[in-house]
């Protein structure tokens, strides 16, 4: 690889937030630093097998991944009114997350002119949330995104904590190697 | 999970369907893709592009072993996991000389320690190898104050000199003898085994340095010239010891392997086959021994420790954590 691509790159790699980060910076801000650097986890771990193999079988027959500039959309139907962007999990735990994540790509769409409504799906678990865009939502998104974007510039990541999430998490062997 | 496959014998290895198929001239076995992680080529086998392609698509590494057990080459998959920050940070530590050292010396640091470890295993056993552990103390201390990774490199052989002379004394109830450490080609059945141990190991490492975000190239201790593979063999002076070396002495102790598992051509000496399916399937069980690891708080295998290794390395390189070699305890 040619250094001086890599490096610039990386630049603009750490100059913009992407879903992915928002749902990670809620469970562990560490995974952002480290994802922000493609500083990925290995992809034997069996949580992210299961993770991925939820991803496919669910909802085969409308899903597909939608690559709209910065944001990887799970899915995307028309609604009554708008669009509806859906976001799928495999499990409500960090419902939190999911949520803000969802809001980010409504928030990162709107300033793109695309107005949607979206909708967290739970296939294992049967259920859905429909989330909309209020002005709330908004200022959070904004207050997020500015925390991402300072997290991925310190130049070493947050140590790791032990939480509840570690045990389950594939970068687990890289924190605690 | 996932298994290396081991081909001794003579045959054809192909792409069946979804599945790797291995033809010998009496049976023809089918391996699942998913289920292999590498497959390391003994015997004369013919291969193809096409199954070429298969394992690159796959992510399968093939690693070529010569009529003599003497490593050829690999076939190393189109890298998956590229982090541009890391090979930056690799390049970073090589071109720095200060920090290239400090990584060189740590590597040196731990192979030591892991050959005192060994020593004193036998050593509570009734050998006697109390000077050996002396010389190599005294050696051992001044690594921390060579100034250059060429000084590092003459101060890291003179402890293998003692290292591998008391190899003897280990093995003083068999009939093998260690006169001079000779690599290419080997000239005595000691020197073919220790050989072919190590070629394990570096292969191993470079396995599983496939499965991190590290450059293979770059490596710290043994000159890069970012064509050949260097990484592995920094990473491997501190797995030989406990890896390929307590294998050859366990493998000999027990007189599992014998002098007429050894075939003198001219001079060389080479394993034959029935010597290296056991080395192997004695190292593969090595490798799949598991211990408590307490910070990772979970049961991990002597496999999989070489990842963590690696792992230790990339914090390392990112500026989060000094890297400390691992130093076995038993
Ligand atoms: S193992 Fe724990 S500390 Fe490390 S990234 Fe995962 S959740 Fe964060």
């Amino acid at each position: 690889m040619d250094l001086l691509s890599t490096l610039f790159s990386l630049e603009e790699e750490l100059s913009k937030v992407i879903g992915s980060y928002v749902q990670a910076f809620f469970i562990c801000p560490r995974q952002v630093w480290l994802m922000s650097r493609q500083v990925c986890p290995d992809e034997d771990n069996i949580f992210l097998q299961i993770g991925r193999l939820i991803q496919k079988q669910a909802y085969s027959r409308e899903r597909k991944e939608v690559h709209i500039e910065h944001l990887a959309l799970d899915m995307i139907k028309r609604g009554e009114k708008t669009l509806v962007i859906a976001e799928v999990k495999k499990t409500s735990k960090a419902i939190e997350a999911a949520r803000m994540q969802l809001a980010f790509y409504l928030y990162e769409l709107k300033n793109m002119g695309i107005e949607a409504e979206g909708e967290l799906l739970f296939p294992e678990e049967r259920k859905k949330e429909i989330l909309i865009l209020t002005p709330e939502w908004e200022g959070k998104v904004e207050k997020v995104k500015q925390e991402i974007l300072e997290l991925i510039n310190q130049p070493l990541p947050p140590s790791p904590h032990r939480g509840r999430y570690c045990s389950k998490c594939a970068y687990a062997e890289f924190c605690w190697a | 999970m996932q298994k290396t496959l081991y081909l001794f014998a003579n045959g054809r290895l192909y792409r069946k369907d979804n599945t790797i198929c291995v033809e010998g001239e009496k049976e023809r076995k089918y391996f699942p893709v998913e289920s292999i992680r590498d497959i390391y080529v003994f015997g004369e086998v013919d291969l193809n592009k096409k199954f070429i392609e298969f394992a690159e698509d796959k992510e399968i590494i093939l690693h070529f072993f010569g009529y003599y057990g003497n490593y050829v080459g690999t076939f190393y998959p189109r890298e998956h996991y590229n982090s541009g920050y890391i090979i930056l940070r690799q390049a970073e530590h090589y071109l720095d000389s200060t920090k290239r050292l400090d990584l060189a010396k740590r590597f040196v640091q731990g192979a030591v320690a892991n050959i005192v470890q060994v020593l004193k295993y036998y050593q509570n056993r009734g050998k006697d190898l109390e000077s050996y552990l002396y010389a190599i103390s005294l050696l051992e201390e001044s690594v921390s104050s060579v100034s250059s990774v060429e000084e590092l490199m003459a101060l890291e052989g003179n402890i293998r000199r003692y290292y591998y002379e008391s190899f003897n004394t280990i093995l003083d109830d068999t009939p093998f003898i260690l006169k001079n450490r000779s690599k290419r080609p080997p000239t005595d059945p000691l020197n073919a085994l220790i050989s072919f141990g190590n070629s394990l190991v570096y292969t191993k490492i470079l396995t599983e340095i496939y499965k991190t975000h590290l450059d293979p190239r770059i490596g710290y201790f043994h000159t890069t010239n970012f064509r050949r593979f260097t990484l592995n063999l920094d990473v491997a002076e501190i797995f030989k010891p406990i890896y390929a070396d307590r294998v050859l002495f366990t493998l000999l102790n027990k007189n599992v392997i014998k002098e007429d598992d050894f075939e003198n051509q001219g001079g060389v000496f080479l394993l034959k086959e029935r010597g290296r399916r056991l080395y192997v399937q004695e190292f593969e069980d090595k490798l799949r021994t598991t211990f408590y690891h307490r910070r990772l708080k979970r049961n991990v295998s002597y496999q999989t420790l070489i990842r963590l290794e690696l792992y230790k390395i990339e914090k390392h390189l990112i500026g989060e954590e000094l890297y400390e070699p691992f130093v076995s305890r038993w």
